[in-house]
């Protein structure tokens, strides 16, 4: 497996900045994210105050990130992260495959979604954001699967093949195209309750009896995909370095703040890089 | 050092003055990643606390007992008496804080 120096995750300002000046700087860099880059630089109607760039789209803007990450050849691996291991002496970041670093810098934005009611009470009993990974454990047991995109499809497939019952209930517009063991349920969630632990799903129209509930979201929150990262106010905590609590990682933009502004995270990013670069040269 | 065990070698860790039981499976990769780092907290922690790894799929008795649904499932016991629990990965600090404040 190839061993990069700085994986970065995002692909907003702040991790494209992260990747332009650790590419400067010589780095050998896996940039995670989206060839799109982010759906909230390209959505954006007009942007004023980007230095440089003044009134433009943005689309522009995504634009002419592209062009200079092109520029220095840097590439985009299209791969969602769904957890960052912090082993001490280095990183091991988990795709769809797994990659090594030595450093990683998060810039993974920010998290709108807010958690249901009893989600957090129940977390790690029987409420997980992995079906794949818990699915053996539910050999003969009832599973309910809130899925946020339709890419979540697969996980319930998979939970079906070990599962006994398998509810799906999906949370967005496009068609549901699974097979007839799982049991599609459209209806929105609003809680968990249990005892010990989860125990059923509460919709706003009914009630769901369960072993376990899977919340599969776009954005996993900073504290999944890092566990054992530190947090304040819903924000990964971070000093002037954009250093978090754990050696080795860095994070910046929206994840780390506000003012969610696009400049903001470019700079941060720029600054999480040296900061990077500096923590490589001194192991 | 970590220590694996099964069901029947079980009542000799319900004597412990403190048992730290890595709750894991062969399948599971977040498991993986946390043995390396539960072997260096067994080194440092090692008077303190004896450690041990139980596989959830051949110790079900075990698993019902103490209710894992999730894994890796870290269960903390004091002369036999379950006194914490903490789910999934955590870095070696991490740990070593949660095992520490339990004890």
């Amino acid at each position: 497996m190839e061993k990069y120096d700085i994986a970065i995750i995002g692909t907003g300002p702040a991790g494209l900045s992260a990747a332009l000046t650790a590419k400067l700087r010589g780095k050998n860099i896996l940039l995670l994210g989206s060839r799109d880059l982010s759906k909230k630089v390209s959505k954006a109607q007009t942007v004023f105050n980007y230095l440089g760039l003044p009134e433009i789209s943005g689309e522009g803007l995504a634009e002419a990130f592209m062009t200079h990450i092109n520029a220095l050849d840097i590439g985009i691996t299209e791969d969602r992260v769904t957890t960052v291991y912090a082993l001490g002496s280095n990183f091991v970041i988990q795709g769809s495959i797994t990659y090594e670093a030595d450093s990683v810098i998060v810039a993974t934005g920010v998290n709108v979604s807010k958690p249901y009611k009893g989600e957090l009470e129940f977390l790690g009993r029987g409420i997980s954001y992995c079906a794949t990974c818990d699915a053996p454990l539910y050999k003969g047991k009832t599973a309910a699967i809130v899925g946020f995109s339709k890419r979540e499809e697969n996980e319930a497939v998979f939970m079906a093949e070990v599962a006994d019952k398998v509810m799906y209930f999906p949370m967005y517009n496009e068609e549901v195209s699974l097979p007839d063991t799982i049991e599609v349920i459209n209806e929105e969630p609003v809680a968990v309750e249990g005892g010990i632990k989860a125990e059923r799903l509460i919709t706003k129209s009914g009630s769901y009896e369960t072993d376990g509930i899977f919340f599969l979201r776009d954005k996993i929150p900073p504290s999944q995909l890092v566990p054992g990262l530190k947090m304040s106010d819903g924000h990964i905590e971070v000093d002037r370095g954009m250093k978090t609590n754990i050696a080795g990682c860095f994070a910046c933009g929206d994840a780390v703040g506000q003012p969610y502004q696009y400049i903001k995270a470019a700079g941060e990013g720029n600054v999480a890089a040296l900061s990077a670069v500096e923590f490589l040269a001194a192991r | 050092m970590v220590k694996k065990i099964s069901e029947n070698e079980f009542e000799q860790v319900r004597k412990d003055d403190i048992a730290v039981i890595d709750f894991s499976a062969t399948w599971c990769g977040p498991c993986n990643m946390l043995a390396p780092v539960m072997e260096e907290v067994s080194e440092e922690l090692g008077s303190k606390a004896a450690f041990y790894n139980v596989d959830v799929d051949e110790n079900p008795h075990l698993r019902e007992e103490f209710s894992i649904m999730n894994i890796p499932a870290l269960v903390i016991l004091k002369n036999g008496e379950k006194a914490g629990q903490q789910i999934g990965f955590m870095p070696k600090e991490g740990i070593m804080k949660f095992i520490e404040d339990t004890m």
